[in-house]
């Protein structure tokens, strides 16, 4: 109809035929055209951030003429990429959640990165070698690469200096464990009779980011959520994950020191700004908010621990679906390697929070001058040494809300913890079934 | 109750004195009063300034110095201009569209005899059943199929034919007595005349009754455009809107979803109110409450 794509590729070989028909000596194709499909987890601005980002890569190769598309929150990506792969009609690039990427590479969504890498006459190890070690987990599947680390992410504490000092509590020695942690969360509450005016601590549970903290407190308890090497087991069920969603329910009902009910990060990151959560635990992708929008001096620092420190990895890596044709591919590839170059990365870090994946970005002039400003950045970066790959298995999604639904009706009063992980247990059993069927009861 | 009498004034004078209508106007200002304050604070939030904090963010009061910051913010992240045409493109696309369809199954069902018509028509209707979600990788393919993939006319076609449109239309045309039809008959007047002259104009509250449900429906759908559109420039409102609504890590600009979402739902406020008599008539002459 209106601007139907036939009628606009009969435009465009009509001006290329014209083109080549007045400049017979100009043999070219035209720059190749991608697609970069990518998600928004943080904040409006960075749709912008991403066009500055896409424009200044097409300046400069003018052989290929990226697009940014924009594709919604995580799970909408994944949603869109899926239906464009079947369609037939998949982007060059992705940056996809990198817990997805297993899931995907069992349905044979992926293109294996491994022929790239040859190609350009390095090893897998040297290609992995830029990225911190902790990244591996969730790019390398089975030997093989199948994601390149763009931006990425630990959870956080972050607490309010200023009331921490008005409570006679010293900022500078944050809690460790999780006994200080309700101590301290105890003498950040503040009460006016029945009504709470100020929480001690918030931590977010909603859809994707649930998953996520349920990890990090099952991990910090010494703990696995899932088996980090075959996709068809989880350990949700368990005494860690037991030990680990009493405390966080205790915090809401015993303590009456944490919020009630499933709040939403963006509810939690406003409650912490606005002075009414004292503490919080959020992605290190919300740091750069947290820096602009706090009127008051703030901390951040490690997850305190039960049993051991730890910390899942979060965020996003770059791949490329199944299915893009040879030239497609090498211009993706292109722009796969310049996005999470040393530079590039280091850029992305400053504007959004998340640190950066390439090690060599912290040695760039800009970012040691931004580093130097502004420490609490460090605190992510030093938190990799204890961090371990973030939760994936197959059909990723829906059995990550398996336990999300659960957690929700624990932390609304409505469910024990004990119940509510044996109900998560079965459901997820029931929604791996079929690949354990595929696979690890498959008897010869 | 100064305010209640003055709105009063018209009222027959039988009942001027009685409590219940009192009571009911009572009770319609608190509810439009409830209606109207997210609204309110839509407007006081795109205005207040960042410099205020996120502590008032929540408040009503509007801010002392007030700011376009937050709408040019939101302005220039997203080609709005651009955004509301394609949005205005889709819905005004599917709408004429459907009504030719529904018009034209409405009737077959209402007044044709065919065989197999009742089990057609629900099969018809457990279209209204089936999620959305369900359909989007096979609409998908067919769109590329088609080769409509990233066109406006990809987002719009899936939409063409409406199970609740036919369904509407059915009832509407069964009200209509045959005898005005037998009529036009005698005159020689074909099937497509009597459609045009009897039923059409006999079922307009109906027409603008799914209009208006059309229209919403379409102008609020993220997903399937989401799917359907890769090129920038042919985005529609709800998907540019969504650069600042969807987080998934934990941070939003409250003052440029304000002024982002006020931007968004203003032509659709401003048309309701130039015809807000013509809809609520319509609602109510076509029996859907």
């Amino acid at each position: 109809m209106l601007f139907s794509r036939r009628l606009m590729l009969g435009l465009a070989m009509a001006g290329s035929m014209a083109g080549a028909l007045a400049l017979p000596a100009h043999a070219g194709e035209g720059p190749t055209e991608i697609d970069l499909f990518f998600p928004v987890p943080v904040d409006g601005k960075l749709a912008r951030d991403m066009g500055t980002l896409i424009k200044e890569f097409n300046d400069g190769h003018p052989d290929i003429k990226a697009t940014a598309v924009y594709t919604g929150s995580y799970d909408d990506t994944l949603i869109k990429t899926r239906a464009s792969i079947k369609a037939g009609k998949p982007p060059a690039a992705v940056i996809m959640s990198a817990n997805f990427l297993l899931d995907m590479q069992i349905e044979n969504e992926l293109t294996n990165l491994d022929p790239l890498i040859k190609a350009d006459g390095s090893t897998k190890e040297q290609f992995l070698g830029q990225f911190f070690p902790a990244l591996s987990g969730n790019a390398v599947i089975n030997r093989s690469v199948y994601g390149v680390p763009f931006q990425n992410s630990t959870p956080l504490l972050y607490i309010n200096a200023d009331k921490a000092k008005e409570a006679g509590l010293d900022p500078n020695k944050p809690p460790q464990t999780w006994a200080e942690l309700t101590d301290w969360a105890k003498k950040l509450t503040k009460r006016e009779g029945d009504k709470v005016t100020q929480w001690g601590i918030a931590i977010p549970c909603a859809y994707d980011y649930c998953g996520w903290m349920m990890e990090t407190l099952t991990m910090t308890n010494g703990g696995r959520y899932y088996n980090e090497e075959f996709g068809g087991e989880v350990y949700y069920d368990t005494p860690s994950m037991l030990g680990a969603l009493t405390w966080w329910s205790d915090l809401v009902s015993k303590h009456k020191v944490h919020p009630p009910g499933a709040t939403p990060g963006p509810a939690v990151s406003t409650s912490f700004i606005s002075g009414n959560a004292a503490m919080m635990m959020l992605s290190t992708g919300s740091l750069t908010y947290v820096r602009e929008n706090a009127k008051f001096n703030y901390k951040v620092a490690f997850i305190p621990r039960n049993v051991r420190n730890a910390v899942p990895i979060g965020g996003a890596s770059l791949i490329i679906p199944a299915g893009v044709e040879a030239d497609k591919q090498k211009a993706a590839w292109t722009l796969i390697k310049w996005m999470t170059s040393p530079e590039k990365s280091a850029w992305w870090s400053r504007a959004t929070g998340y640190f950066a994946p390439n090690m060599a970005a912290y040695k760039t002039p800009d970012m040691v001058d931004f580093l130097n400003k502004n420490p609490d950045a460090k605190i992510a970066v030093e938190q990799l040494d204890v961090a371990k790959p973030w939760f994936a298995t197959y059909k990723t999604v829906p059995v990550r809300k398996n336990l999300e639904d659960e957690v929700m009706l624990v932390l609304n009063g409505k469910k024990q913890p004990k119940e509510a992980l044996v109900a998560a247990q079965k459901a997820a059993d029931e929604t791996l079934k079929p690949y354990n069927a595929e696979t690890s009861l498959k008897l010869p | 109750m100064k305010l209640i009498d003055a709105l009063y004034k018209d009222a027959p004078l039988a009942t001027r004195n009685e409590i219940t209508p009192k009571l009911g106007f009572l009770l319609t200002i608190l509810l439009a009063l409830a209606w109207l304050i997210p609204f309110l604070w839509m407007g006081v939030a795109t205005l207040r300034p960042s410099s205020d904090g996120i502590n008032l963010m929540a408040e009503l009061m509007p801010s002392l110095k007030p700011t376009l910051d937050n709408i040019r913010d939101a302005w220039e992240i997203g080609d709005f201009p651009r955004y509301f045409l394609n949005t205005t493109i889709i819905c005004t696309g599917i709408l004429l569209v459907q009504f030719v369809t529904i018009t034209l199954a409405g009737f077959a069902f209402a007044r044709l005899d065919f065989a197999g018509k009742t089990p057609i028509f629900y099969l018809f209707l457990m279209q209204l059943m089936l999620v959305p979600v369900l359909l989007i990788v096979p609409n998908l393919s067919l769109v590329v199929q088609l080769g409509l993939y990233d066109t406006l006319a990809g987002v719009m076609m899936p939409f063409f034919a409406s199970a609740f449109g036919t369904f509407l239309m059915r009832q509407a045309f069964e009200a209509i007595p045959t005898e005005l039809e037998d009529a036009a008959l005698i005159d020689g007047a074909s099937l497509i005349q009597r459609i045009r002259h009897i039923y059409v104009p006999l079922s307009l509250p109906s027409f603008s009754a799914f209009a208006i449900i059309s229209v919403t429906s379409h102008w609020n759908d993220f997903l399937w455009p989401l799917m359907v559109i890769n090129s920038p420039d042919k985005r529609p409102l709800t998907v540019g809107l969504s650069v600042f609504t969807k987080t998934a890590e934990g941070t939003q600009d409250w003052g440029t979803i304000a002024a982002g979402t006020l931007m968004v739902i203003a032509p659709l406020l401003v048309t309701f109110l130039i015809f807000q008599k013509r809809f609520i008539s319509s609602f109510v002459t076509s029996g859907i409450k």
